[in-house]
C-alpha cells in the first residue's frame, strides 16, 4: 500500500528533515507515527500526499512512485487518500453536509451519489442529524468528525491523519480514535501521526517512531515508548 | 466535462458573489470606476482626434494662375494635379466663374461691379484638397514651379501651428489611453487578488480533497468575468448617458465643435470596454489564483 525506500527530506537551506526512510505497510493495517516534536512526522504524512517533495529516495503509493506524477496527476493520488488534520480545515460558511459532499463534488460525482454517501458517512461517524449544522454551532470533536467523514467519503485506500486529536480531550481523543478503528475494520489502511501515548499504548498497533528525522523502531505491537 | 459540474460552476460562482456579497459590491464598483474613468479619457481622446482631423480637412490649397497662362497650359494643369499623387480632389474655377462668385458675394451692390468696367481682374484658380494635410508644405512648393502659376496659397503659419497641436494632442492621447489601461488591469486585478485572498482556505481544501486545477480555476474565473462583464456594463451605461447630455449641451451652445456621434461611436467603445472589463476580470482572477494553486 505504502513504501518509502531510502526516502530523505533536506529543506532548503539544509536542514534535515528525513533522512533513510525504509517502510512498508501492508493494506488494512493500522500504523502510528511516534515522536517528539521536530522528529519529522509531520514530513513523513505531507510526502505521502506530495504536498512536500522528498529529496532522494522513492515513495509508492499502491505502486506508483509519486515522484514521478506529473503535475496534473497529483489530484488524482490524493483522492485515494483520505486527510485529517489536526486543525480540522472546514469550510466555516458551509453546513456539515456541505463540508463532507464538497469532497465528492471535487470529483465530480453525480449528485444522486452525492446524498446517498454523505448521508452513509454522516451516519458512521454519528453525526447523521447535525448535517444541517455549521462547524461553529459544533464542539471540536465533531468538528473533527465531519472532517474525517470527508476524509473516507469518496472510499480512499489510505487516511493519512496528522494529529487528529491534537486539539481534542481526552475523553473524545477515545471516540475520535474508536471511529479510526471502525474504519480501519472495513479494510481502509490508516497512518497516524501523534502525540498521544495513552491512546497509542491502549490501540496495541503498529508503530514506527520518528527520532531526528530517522526511524528509531518499528514494532508490530508497540506502544508509545516516550515519557510525556 | 460533465452536466452536474458545469451545474457546479454556475452554481458555485453565484453562490460564491453572494456569500462574499460586500466584497463582490466593492470589486464590481472598482471595475465599473476605473472602466468608467477609462472610458471618460477614451471618449476625450476620440473625439479632440475627430476635432483634429475635421481641422486638418478644411486646409486647402488654392492655386492661383497668371492671366498670361493659355487655355493649352490651363488645360495641361489641370492633368498635372489630377495625376499627381495625394490630390484628391481638384476644382477649377476659370476667370468668369471667379468673377460670377464675387457678383454673387456682392448681392445687392452690384453697381460695385461697373467701377471694373469691362476688366476681370480675378485670375483663374485651381482649388485642391490632399489626403494628408502633413503634404501641403512640400506639394505646394513643388506647383509653385510649374510654368502659368502665379501663387499658391494655404495660410501656411496656421496649419503647421495646426499641426504640431494635433500632433502633440493625439500623441498625449495615446500616451494617457495607454497608462490608464495599465492602471485599471492592475486595480481590478489586485481587487480581485483580494477575493481570492479571502477564500484561500478554501482553495486549499479543494488542493487536498483532489480538485484539479482546472476544477478549482473555472469558479474564480466566472467569477471574475462576471464581475468585470458587470462592472464594465455599469460604466457602459453611465458614460453613454453622461456623453448624450454633454452633446446635447453642446449641441445648444457650442454648435460648431463637430462631437462624433453617440451611435455608433459610444456603441463600439461601450462593446469594446465590455470586452475588456471581463477580460481583465478573467486574467485577474487566474493570475491572483496562481499562487494558491501551488500546493
Amino acid at each position: 500500500m505504502l513504501e518509502m525506500r531510502h526516502a530523505g527530506k533536506v529543506y532548503p537551506g539544509g536542514a534535515v528533515a528525513l533522512e533513510d526512510i525504509n517502510v512498508h505497510i501492508k493494506p488494512g493495517e493500522f500504523v502510528f507515527l511516534v515522536g517528539p516534536s521536530g522528529a519529522g512526522k509531520s514530513t513523513f504524512i505531507r510526502m505521502i500526499s506530495r504536498e512536500i517533495e522528498p529529496t532522494s529516495g522513492q515513495i509508492l503509493v499502491d505502486g506508483v512512485d509519486v515522484m514521478k506524477l506529473k503535475r496534473g496527476d497529483i489530484p488524482y493520488l490524493r483522492r485515494q487518500l483520505g486527510i485529517v488534520f489536526q486543525d480540522f480545515r472546514l469550510l466555516n460558511d458551509r453546513t456539515a453536509y456541505e463540508n463532507v459532499a464538497f469532497a465528492m463534488q471535487v470529483i465530480e460525482a453525480p449528485s444522486y451519489k452525492i446524498r446517498k454517501r454523505v448521508n452513509e458517512v454522516l451516519e458512521l461517524v454519528g453525526l447523521k442529524d447535525r448535517g444541517n449544522n455549521y462547524p461553529g454551532e459544533m464542539s471540536g470533536g465533531e468538528q473533527q468528525r465531519i472532517a474525517i467523514a470527508r476524509a473516507i467519503v469518496n472510499d480512499p485506500l489510505l487516511v493519512i491523519a496528522d494529529e487528529p486529536t491534537g486539539n481534542l480531550d481526552p475523553e473524545t481523543s477515545k471516540e475520535i480514535m474508536e471511529i479510526f478503528t471502525q474504519i480501519n475494520s472495513h479494510g481502509t489502511t490508516i497512518i497516524m501521526a501523534t502525540h498521544d501515548k495513552t491512546m497509542v499504548d491502549y490501540m496495541q498497533k503498529r508503530v514506527i517512531a520518528l527520532e531526528n528525522g530517522r526511524i528509531v523502531r518499528d514494532d508490530r505491537k508497540g506502544v508509545y515508548g516516550y515519557e510525556v | 466535462m460533465k452536466f452536474s459540474t458545469k451545474w457546479y460552476y454556475i452554481k458555485e460562482t453565484f453562490t460564491s458573489l453572494k456569500r462574499n456579497s460586500l466584497m463582490s459590491i466593492a470589486s464590481i464598483s472598482t471595475v465599473a470606476l476605473s472602466i468608467l474613468v477609462l472610458g471618460m479619457f477614451l471618449t476625450m481622446v476620440l473625439n479632440v482626434n475627430n476635432l483634429a482631423s475635421h481641422l486638418e480637412n478644411q486646409v486647402q490649397v488654392t492655386i492661383y494662375m497668371d492671366d498670361s497662362a493659355s487655355q493649352e497650359q490651363l488645360k495641361q494643369m489641370e492633368k498635372v494635379l489630377r495625376s499627381t499623387e495625394g490630390i484628391v480632389k481638384v476644382t477649377p474655377r476659370t476667370k468668369e466663374e471667379a468673377l460670377g462668385e464675387f457678383k454673387k458675394r456682392l448681392g445687392e451692390q452690384q453697381k460695385l461691379l461697373a467701377a471694373l468696367g469691362e476688366d476681370n481682374p480675378f485670375p483663374a484658380s485651381f482649388e485642391i484638397q490632399v489626403d494628408q494635410p502633413e503634404r501641403i508644405p512640400q506639394l505646394v512648393a513643388q506647383v509653385q514651379q510649374m510654368p502659368g502659376v502665379e501663387t499658391a496659397k494655404f495660410g501656411q503659419e496656421v496649419v503647421e501651428r495646426l499641426f504640431q497641436l494635433t500632433r502633440v494632442l493625439r500623441l498625449g492621447g495615446i500616451l494617457l489611453i495607454v497608462l490608464l489601461a495599465i492602471a485599471t488591469l492592475f486595480i481590478i486585478s489586485n481587487t480581485i487578488r483580494i477575493t481570492v485572498f479571502a477564500r484561500r482556505r478554501e482553495v486549499n481544501i479543494m488542493k487536498y480533497v483532489g480538485a484539479t486545477d482546472w476544477f478549482i480555476r473555472w469558479p474564480f474565473l466566472l467569477e471574475g468575468m462576471l464581475m468585470g462583464f458587470v462592472g464594465a456594463v455599469i460604466a457602459s451605461v453611465i458614460l453613454f448617458q453622461g456623453y448624450n447630455a454633454i452633446q446635447a449641451k453642446i449641441y445648444g451652445t457650442l454648435a460648431f465643435f463637430p462631437m462624433l456621434p453617440s451611435w455608433p461611436t459610444m456603441g463600439y467603445l461601450s462593446a469594446g470596454l465590455i470586452c475588456v472589463g471581463t477580460l481583465i476580470g478573467a486574467l485577474g482572477s487566474s493570475i491572483s489564483l496562481r499562487k494558491f494553486l501551488d500546493v
